[in-house]
């Protein structure tokens, strides 16, 4: 396996999608993010959900943060663009209360990380 | 194929070079001269957004591993703790048809299956388990596994099968040994 | 017909590349002086694609190279030739009439047409024949959906049937047989392209199968009426192109396109043959054999193919322990394992540790750490082994290899019986016997081996006697090519036992050739060369005199310990999948995973890691056998350090690399315990443990719950009643 890596490339040639250099890609992440920020108050107002505007922009930091090791142009093209999507099906109130929730998890149990409780609840 | 790609982008990005440039040129001239249209896409452009659309047609550098498991929309617990089998699946014993068995498969590491109480159908909670991708080499499956950050690893290689005398003369032999002893 | 040109063929094709072909064939001592040279290859073109072929390939085979299938139902692989379904008629430019090309070696220059019309025509022709006289069974039918006939029916079958039945005699129907419990006949099927006969006369040396009548009226059976009794029968099923031959405890349970499968390992004998599980719904339906040259060709062994019923009884559901008055009784995992770490806290280093014959690796090494955590070194496999001999790795290990035993030309088997200890490994042997002039002599009691062989005697002193060189079959040893000698893993726990192992492995050293290892020790146990390997003692006796006050029995259900032998407070942990001996006498009982249920590494006789993977998830609160000792580590508080499998396998590879590299060979060296044995070999008999088919199914825990192992046995009974019962009529 590591033989493997040596051998291959370390970069490569290929077709950009949105961002033709990594500071472009920066600075579409970074709008996204500020529009994002702005619309949440009338979110939260439009959905009416138990939530703070505060909460919401932690969950926005969370959200962003979780990828923040993404370094591919193209994956964080691709990031974008869903990101938008989620935005545009936010505002455009094509979204119901309980999908804005689902950001949340409130209604997952979360599962175990150590081994003993995996094992003991019979998890992989 | 790549090749040929490549080189049709390069011959438009020089003919949108062109043709911006003899658009620039015609707005300070303000001679208008030419003949034949022009497009008002690319007449209407301000010189930066050319050479973004310019960018755009050619091509950018990127590491060449790829990780698309932040947009492929796997969740999470089934990229971490999945480890994939890539292998050729085996000849049913009970066929001697061989036409499934010369490519290689991915495999996802086998969840629990229960019975459905309504229907006695068979069912499952995991999502990838008849997930069947056919692939022309492991190194495919390899790369394929690696582009979606799952654990992988190759099962049994293709070994060559021995090659075999079969000899209709042999059932009558004067070796007692192979001579057919019951018909 | 076919006859005429191929006697031809081997007249005209003397090259040595021919001879060596048909080797079967020889007149012996020619083939020997003669050099291997590179073969002549001679070209032939199928479809108008050019094949370079060897010289007596067939047509079929030649096909093969291009990868163009020639449809078949009578030709197999690894049976003699019959050429009596005539389904791979090709045809053959300038040759007037179709040939079958599973007969027929090709010349060169042949132009072969495997699509043409006249070969479609001739096919057609052939299944039109067939389908007349097979029922239309394929609803009620078990082999329908992986049926050869119905497959090659829907290519070239016809859309009407001409078959009128104007005597109104109804179509041809044959009387069912019962040929045991294993297979079920559904005679009226069967197509007769006699692989079932080939199969039981060549591999399985049971002429017990065979033809009666002519045309219409030929009937495959058993001549009388009689059980096919061997332990080799269950491939009968899979070589049956059609369903006349089925699973008789699979039958109507599953349809093909319902199951899913799991490659795995067979983990019930030592051979550690390649598998495939068949499940649905968390129920493992049945087992198939899955291809491998290396290790078991294409056949499984029928308590492999069959025992997986016992996979659902008798299993360990919830972790138990025992109660003041005496009883097991069900707990939650945290009871248990809270039980057995007071347990280990209270006995301060004196635990011991013994892992028994369907041990997986990883387990194993689990247990090992984690016993040399808690202070203790005390390990041992439940089955023995002489002492000390276990630093070397070729001391116990089939060293010929499996495959290599095709080629020995001289064997002695000390105190073993193949036949039902390892009956791929017999399989080998018999094909050496037929094809390679194998000279076969064991020492032990009379044993039926299914080819003919030289009993020298029972007597231990025997071994003595031909490892000097003063026996008669020394000199044939001695002479041959590729000698083997192969001792069974029972014999080495008696007294003399590393004498006797001192004494051939001392031999072995003169007999060695150049890329061949004559010394061979046939485990029976799947986990012993596993366990061996990573540093268990051998004899489940060294835990007993350790005295511990816990004891650890992985999966060690031979009964080799008992409580008796122990002392009064010792706190005896189970960890496995079956209630069975080991389970009876625990203070503790941890529910395991069995084979099907875990990935897990074994390790076979000849040394080669191979991994079973799961198929079904373990019943109840069953878990993984290392995920036990892990969380139990944990309690006690002295965690391992491996939280999921590709730690623990790194682990693995760490005490011994060559067993994570799965599939593939380690060449051992030369067998020979360190040190000198003082002991000289005792005299008494030698003892067979497995001498009869009936002792054949039930040797572990698996088998030992499986109904149709039940049921095989009670076959063998009754046969063997009604044998009796005939004699003294007739005396």
């Amino acid at each position: 396996m590591a033989g493997r890596e040596a051998v291959k490339r370390a970069v490569q040639q290929v077709r950009p999608i949105l961002s033709v250099d990594r500071e472009e890609a920066r600075k579409r992440a970074l709008n996204l993010y500020k529009a994002w920020y702005r619309q949440i108050p009338y979110i939260v107002m439009d959905y009416d959900i138990p939530m703070t505007v505060e909460q919401c922009r932690d969950k926005l930091r969370e959200e962003f943060v979780k990828h923040r090791n993404v370094t591919d142009i193209r994956v964080i093209d691709m990031l974008v663009i869903k990101g938008q999507m989620e935005l545009k099906e936010s505002v455009e109130i094509w979204k119901q209360k309980g999908h804005i929730m689902r950001y949340w998890k409130e209604s997952q149990d979360p599962k175990p990380t150590d081994f003993l409780s995996k094992f003991i609840q019979g998890v992989n | 194929m790549s090749a040929l790609r490549q080189v049709m982008c390069r011959s438009t990005a020089s003919l949108q070079l062109y043709q911006a440039n003899r658009a620039a040129a015609a707005r300070w001239a303000s001679t208008a001269t030419d003949g034949g249209p022009l497009d008002p896409k690319t007449a209407l452009a301000r010189p930066e957004e050319l050479e973004q659309r310019n960018k755009l047609s050619g091509k950018i550098t990127v590491p060449t591993a790829v990780n698309l498991s932040p947009i492929s929309g796997v969740p999470e617990e089934h990229i971490r703790e999945r480890r994939v089998r890539i292998h050729i699946p085996p000849k049913n014993a009970m066929q001697s048809g061989t036409d499934n068995v010369n490519t290689w498969q991915i495999e996802f590491d086998n969840r629990e299956r229960w019975e459905n109480p309504l229907m006695g159908w068979a069912s499952s909670g995991d999502p990838l388990s008849n997930m069947n991708v056919q692939f022309g080499s492991p190194e495919e499956a390899i790369t394929f596994c690696e582009r979606n950050g799952w654990r992988w690893y190759v099962d049994g290689a293709a070994k060559p099968k021995k090659e075999r005398v079969k000899n209709y003369g042999i059932n009558f032999a004067w070796n007692k040994r192979t001579r057919v002893s019951t018909k | 017909m076919i006859r005429a040109p191929l006697v031809k063929a081997l007249g005209a094709l003397g090259s040595p590349t021919h001879q060596m072909a048909s080797r079967a064939v020889r007149t012996s001592a020619m083939v020997a002086q003669t050099p291997a040279k590179a073969p002549e290859k001679i070209e032939v073109f199928v479809d108008d694609i050019p094949v370079q072929v060897v010289p007596g390939t067939t047509v079929l085979q030649a096909a093969a190279q291009i990868g163009v299938e020639i449809p078949r139902f009578c030709y197999h692989e690894r049976l003699a030739v019959a050429g009596n379904c005539r389904m791979c008629l090709v045809e053959v430019e300038k040759s007037p009439k179709p040939v079958a090309a599973c007969a027929m070696p090709v010349m060169k220059g042949w132009r072969i047409k495997t699509n043409s019309d006249l070969t479609r025509k001739a096919r057609e022709g052939v299944m039109e024949f067939l389908l007349m006289n097979h029922p239309l069974d394929c609803p009620i039918c078990d082999q329908g959906g992986e049926c050869d006939l119905q497959d090659q029916a829907m290519a070239f079958g016809s859309d009407r049937s001409r078959f009128t039945d104007i005597n109104y005699t109804g179509k041809r129907a044959v009387e069912d047989k019962d040929i045991g419990p294993l297979v079920k006949t559904i005679m009226t099927r069967c197509i007769h392209c006699t692989r079932c006969v080939r199969f039981a006369s060549e591999i399985a040396g049971v002429d017990d199968l065979g033809t009666t009548g002519r045309g219409n009226d030929m009937q495959i059976g058993t001549y009388v009426e009689k059980l096919f009794l061997t332990e080799l029968s269950g491939n009968v099923i899979d070589l049956c192109p059609v369903g006349a031959l089925t699973n008789k405890p699979y039958s109507f349970v599953a349809r093909p396109w319902e199951i899913r499968k799991v490659s795995s390992i067979d983990v019930l004998d030592a051979v550690g043959s390649n598998i495939v599980v068949s499940t649905r719904t968390n129920e493992v339906l049945r087992i198939l054999p899955r291809e491998n040259e290396d290790v078991n060709e294409e056949w499984l062994a029928d308590k492999s193919r069959f025992a997986c019923d016992g996979l659902k009884r008798q299993r360990l559901v919830a972790p138990m322990v025992r109660m003041p008055n005496g009883e097991l009784q069900a707990v939650e995992w945290e009871g248990a394992l809270i039980a057995v770490a007071k347990a280990i806290k209270a006995a301060g280093g004196q635990i011991a540790g013994i892992s028994g014959q369907l041990a997986d690796l990883e387990a194993q090494v689990a247990l090992k750490d984690l016993l040399n955590r808690l202070g203790s070194e005390v390990v041992a496999t439940e089955q023995g082994f002489i002492a000390g001999g276990t630093d070397n790795r070729a001391n116990y290990l089939l060293n010929s290899t499996i495959a290599g035993l095709e080629e020995a030309d001289a064997v002695l088997l000390v105190g073993t019986n193949p036949r039902y200890e390892a009956p791929l490994v017999n399989t080998r042997l018999r094909k050496a016997y037929v094809h390679n002039e194998l000279q076969i002599a064991s020492i032990g009691p009379k044993i039926d081996l299914s080819y003919d062989h030289e009993n020298l005697g029972a007597d231990a002193a025997l071994v003595k006697d031909v490892c000097s060189g003063a026996h008669a079959f020394s000199k044939v040893l001695e002479g041959a090519k590729k000698p083997a000698i192969i001792i069974g893993a029972d014999l080495l726990e008696r007294a003399d036992g590393a004498a006797i192992h001192a004494t051939v492995a001392e031999y072995c050293k003169k007999l060695k050739k150049p890329n061949w290892n004559p010394f061979n020790v046939l485990q029976t146990n799947a986990a012993q060369v596993g366990a061996l390997d990573v540093g268990y003692k051998a004899g489940a006796q060294t835990a007993v005199k350790a005295q511990p006050k816990v004891l650890f029995l992985l999966n060690a259900d031979a009964g080799k310990v008992t409580r008796e032998q122990l002392p009064k407070d010792c706190f005896v942990v189970y960890i496995g999948s079956h209630g069975d001996n080991g389970a009876s006498i625990a203070d503790a009982v941890l529910p395991g995973a069995a084979y099907t249920e875990k990935q897990g590494i074994y390790v076979n006789t000849e040394g080669r890691p191979q991994q079973t993977l799961p198929g079904v998830s373990p019943p109840g609160m069953a878990r993984e056998d290392w995920k036990i000792l892990r969380a139990l580590s944990e309690v006690v508080g002295k965690p391992l350090p491996y939280d999921n499998l590709d730690e623990l396998r790194n682990r693995l590879e760490d005490v011994a690399p060559h067993l994570t590299r799965l599939g593939q060979l380690e060449p051992a060296g030369d067998a020979g315990a360190a040190g000198t044995i003082s002991k000289s070999i005792g005299g008494g008999a030698i003892d067979i443990k497995l001498k009869e088919l009936r002792d054949y199914f039930m040797t572990d825990a698996i088998s030992r719950a499986s109904p149709t192992m039940a049921k095989c046995i009670s076959a063998v009974n009754k046969q063997q009643r009604e044998n009796e019962a005939k004699q003294s009529v007739a005396i």
